[in-house]
């Protein structure tokens, strides 16, 4: 396979010849090292100066993780993506702890996903566990052998290069410590042989080894060289810290890339820029699954600086998870705004499949509830329901619903490509590289070990990277275009048509309550589209509240709107059901929310039971729930846990929301408190405290405020004008967090957390005003009172 | 046709079209590229800069319109990060993904050198931008320890 099939109207060639260009820039700076092209240094100094991207070390690395200079500057090589959750700082943590290298004197840097297609990992890596894992020894030393295999490519370099699921910290611990102590223990062994002293007589400490026998000292950065010379004997028998004996991990450690993003000089994949670059702006059919009809190129190619304007086919859906995106059209032009405005003022038709032309969310949305009077897929059914709500005293039922959502990150969607012919170069900001790596080889031909992915910091992912077709275009684009670097930007409205979205979801609730108002049967019904994400979330295992009698059936239907994994995927939704249902049976049987779900968690066998009622008691406690508030002012308590009905690696967290809402029904989130569960500890402290005060807000707006509907196919919300995004002036004024040790491994942080914000307004929203809401956001209703 | 532009203290003379937002001029023409795209319609404030000491959404200005007139991007704040309200900012830790920063950084120096010491409320009415990873706990936060920073340089 060469070429995509499509068409290309060229107006002149501003190709280069690339044999020229990098002999050109190569000759210029001085960038070609092993024959690894990086961009120019001189051309742009100001701007790449912040690039974090992978570049070949000019001393020799020790490991695939690690190169220290003789100046002990320490780079350490990161496999996942920096969009804001603190990876680029926390797996550098994990390599320095056991490195023992000075934390100064860090520098991170992306881990090259071109090796990573060309090595295979070091055997002693292949079966460290990840995936957090089942830890029989209290997340201390790894076992080497018998270990659930880790998920993603366990025998590539760098294994798994996606960034996803809060899974950063969770796979990469056991194996980044232990690229960590590798290092560590040649540098011991160089300095040892150096010295003609036994290994064992020596310590490291900031990146300064000791013999204290004869007093004598040397660092990192002079050994360094031998290190590379000096092979472990037996990597798998170095043990790596446990917890308790952590000295950089575990303390709050300011993030590393922040200096560099208060000044500017940051590098996202929007501010690449290339000697001879063009820029793409493109537009794709708004309704998914439709395609171009005809483009009159002729009405705008004699605007200034335009050069070519391209036919895009709907992008492989193999290459995108079977997700089926639009075909596109794509103006080439010397800058960005010279592309969009003439793509604006070209005349396009669109082929639009008929059966999505009308689609609109009423219609959608009645599919969704039809199928849940459907018989569906039974995934739990545990007891007799039908014959224990029958008997029960009774019966409550609720119906919610949760609208399509989109990531909606800062940055719009954009890729730079230099194709040529034995050669793709992709400078991007990226949550999973190794899946580009595969586009790029499908679309042009040329194989994945000569594709080189200069990782960008992302402004913003939430899950968004990755499942869009940004990379796909670009590299179609560029492989029209040969030896021309190309920079595709999306506008805004166009990136929310490139983007999948959280499904839209329906559930409808019902349970039979005792006489003492304690259910005796629950059953659970989902609806939303096949391929939306997480359609199991949180009623699966069991139920999170006891009852005897238990069912939990899916209802799905077919939507062309690609779904994907935005932040909290389908729990964020469910768990709005579950907690704001409690809440209903709490109210209908006259007792305190926070007692309710203490006693109902307190009747199960749960393997974190007594961690989920540590988290309600210590919450509790921080709220002073129960203290009287002024009128127009409510609390509400919810349970947040993943993976706390089986066993294994768990997060738990309970939350107190304190809302008011005033008479005319602003409603305004006072304050949140949080217990959350660190389990054997947290990796940096403080970027966990950002993630929660980022998902509390993350989690409002889908409370309040955000919605995306369809019309004739198309999403309508397609701008900050028409989707709504909060403001500092509905930042929660107080946010107190306090963490409790448990003695597991957590499940991540990144996304998770604080869905209780949609049923902790929700139900202080009924208690201020006696209105119950079942469908967000709840700024589509009349919230005033009194 | 030739536009005269300040930026950052240095003159540029660009030819583009008047009508070019000034967002591109300063991206593209002058490369300056601190300054970020994000929604186009002057919504969310990621392409805040100065134009003669007034903050504003350079993505809906063209570029005519700062023709004889001073333009402070983020990196007109310090080559080292060392102005008051980027030092607290770094004391506070406040980006995430920092994408929206340079923008939310010039509409808080704008509002600090307007008001020296912002209330909550002051600060909820004057800075109107969009951060998607919500630092806003930590923007207030900084904005109030830069306040003092500048005082403290000042005095």
């Amino acid at each position: 396979m060469s070429k995509p099939n499509s068409k290309v109207s060229q107006k002149n060639s501003a190709t280069i010849d690339r044999r020229e260009f990098l002999t050109t820039t190569g000759l210029a700076t001085g960038a070609f090292v092993l024959g690894f092209w990086v961009p120019p240094k001189t051309a742009d100094a100001a701007i790449i100066a912040g690039a974090p991207w992978y570049e070949e070390p000019e001393v020799q690395e020790i490991n695939a993780w690690i190169v220290i200079d003789p100046d002990d500057m320490v780079t350490i090589r990161i496999a996942q993506t920096e969009l804001g959750q603190g990876v680029w700082t926390s797996n550098a943590m994990m390599v320095c702890e056991e490195l023992q290298c000075d934390w100064s004197k860090v520098q991170p840097q992306y881990a090259s996903a071109n090796r990573d297609a060309r090595e295979s990992a070091p055997e002693w890596t292949l079966d460290v566990m990840g995936d957090g894992a089942f830890d029989p020894i209290g997340g201390g030393e790894p076992l080497f052998r018998g270990r659930e295999p880790v998920r993603g490519i366990p025998d590539s370099l760098y294994r798994r290069m996606r960034t996803n699921e809060a899974s950063s910290v969770r796979d990469g611990r056991y194996y980044l410590q232990l690229a960590g102590a590798e290092v560590r223990e040649r540098l011991l062994l160089a300095a040892a042989g150096q010295w003609g002293v036994p290994a064992s007589e020596l310590t490291a400490k900031d990146s300064v080894i000791t013999h204290q026998q004869s007093s004598r000292t040397t660092t990192y950065g002079q050994v360094a060289y031998l290190a590379t010379e000096t092979p472990h004997p037996n990597p798998e028998t170095i043990n790596i810290k446990p917890p308790s004996e952590w000295t950089l991990m575990g303390k709050e450690q300011n993030n590393l890339d922040v200096p560099a993003k208060v000044t500017g000089e940051l590098v996202y994949g929007i501010d690449v820029r290339m000697p001879g670059m063009k820029w793409a702006a493109v537009r794709a059919c708004p309704v998914y699954g439709g395609d171009v009809k005809s483009y009159d190129f002729d009405a705008v190619r004699d605007q200034p600086g335009v050069q070519s304007a391209q036919q895009l086919p709907i992008p492989d859906p193999s290459l995108l998870r079977g997700r089926q995106f639009s075909g596109a059209v794509a103006v080439v032009a010397d800058s960005w705004y010279q592309a969009k405005t003439a793509l604006d003022q070209m005349p396009i038709e669109w082929d639009i499949p008929p059966q999505s032309a009308t689609s609109n969310t009423a219609d959608m949305h009645q599919e969704l509830m039809d199928a849940m009077d459907q018989p569906g897929t039974v995934r739990v059914d545990e007891g007799n329901v039908d014959a224990a709500t029958v008997s029960a005293d009774k019966i409550v039922e609720a119906t919610y619903s949760t609208p399509y959502l989109p990531r909606a990150r800062m940055e719009p969607g954009n890729a730079t490509a230099l194709v040529t012919d034995g050669r793709v170069d992709i400078w991007l900001g990226d949550q999973s590289p190794q899946e580009t790596r595969r586009s790029a080889s499908v679309i042009t031909g040329i194989p994945e070990e000569n594709v080189y992915i200069h990782l960008c910091h992302l402004g913003g992912g939430f899950g968004r990277n990755g499942n869009g077709p940004q990379a796909e275009q670009t590299i179609m684009i560029a492989n029209a275009n040969r030896g021309t670097p190309i920079h595709l930007l999306w506008t805004r409205e166009e990136d929310f048509v490139g983007t999948t979205y959280r499904a839209m979801g329906v559930a409808r609730l019902r349970a039979g309550l005792d006489a003492d108002g304690w259910p005796v049967a629950l059953e659970v019904r989902t609806g939303m589209q096949e391929d939306g994400f997480g359609p199991t979330s949180s009623f699966n295992d069991t139920s999170r509240y006891y009852v005897p009698n238990y069912r939990f059936t899916n209802h799905m239907t077919q939507f062309h709107i690609p779904c994907g994994t935005r932040r909290g995927v389908g729990q964020a939704a469910h768990e709005f059901y579950r907690e704001t249902f409690i809440d209903e049976l709490a109210r209908t049987a006259g007792k305190d929310p926070y007692l309710y779900r203490r006693e109902l968690i307190a009747r199960t066998d749960l393997p974190h039971r007594d961690d989920m009622i540590r988290a309600l008691d210590m919450v509790a406690e921080m709220s002073d729930w129960g203290s009287p508030l002024p009128e127009g002012k409510a609390r509400a308590i919810a349970l947040e846990e993943k993976g706390a009905e089986a066993s294994g690696t768990a997060t738990i967290s309970a939350m107190v929301h304190t809302v008011s809402v005033s008479r005319e029904g602003v409603v305004r989130l006072d304050r949140v408190d949080v217990a959350l569960d660190q389990g054997f500890s947290l990796i940096n402290p403080l970027s966990v405290k950002k993630q929660l005060e980022g998902q509390i807000v993350w989690f409002y707006n889908d409370a309040m405020h955000q919605a995306n509907t369809v019309l004739n196919g198309r999403i309508v919300e397609n701008n900050f004008d028409r989707f709504s995004v909060s403001r500092i002036k509905e930042d929660p004024p107080e946010i107190n967090i306090q963490f409790f040790e448990t003695g597991h491994w957590m499940r991540g942080m990144g996304h998770d957390r604080a869905t209780s914000v949609q049923s902790g307004i929700g139900d202080a929203i009924f208690q201020i005003t006696g209105k119950r809401f079942r469908d967000l956001p709840f700024s589509q209703h009349d919230l005033s009172w009194g | 046709m030739a536009i005269n532009l300040e930026v950052n203290g240095a003159s540029y003379s660009v030819e583009v079209d008047p009508q070019t937002p000034l967002l591109w001029v300063i991206r593209e023409q002058v490369g300056l590229t601190g300054t970020k795209f994000s929604c186009g319609i002057a919504q969310c404030g990621a392409c805040t800069v100065h134009l003669d000491g007034v903050p504003l959404r350079s993505c809906r200005v063209p570029v005519v319109a700062a023709e004889g007139k001073s333009v402070t991007t983020i990196e007109g704040l310090s080559r080292e990060g060392d102005h008051p309200v980027q030092v607290a900012w770094k004391e506070f830790d406040v980006p995430q993904c920092g994408y929206c920063q340079s923008g939310m950084i010039m509409a808080s120096l704008a509002l600090l050198e307007k008001n020296p010491n912002p209330t909550d409320a002051e600060i909820d009415t004057e800075i109107t931008n969009i951060c998607r990873c919500s630092t806003y706990h930590r923007v207030r936060q900084a904005i109030h320890r830069a306040a003092e920073l500048m005082q403290t340089r000042e005095a």
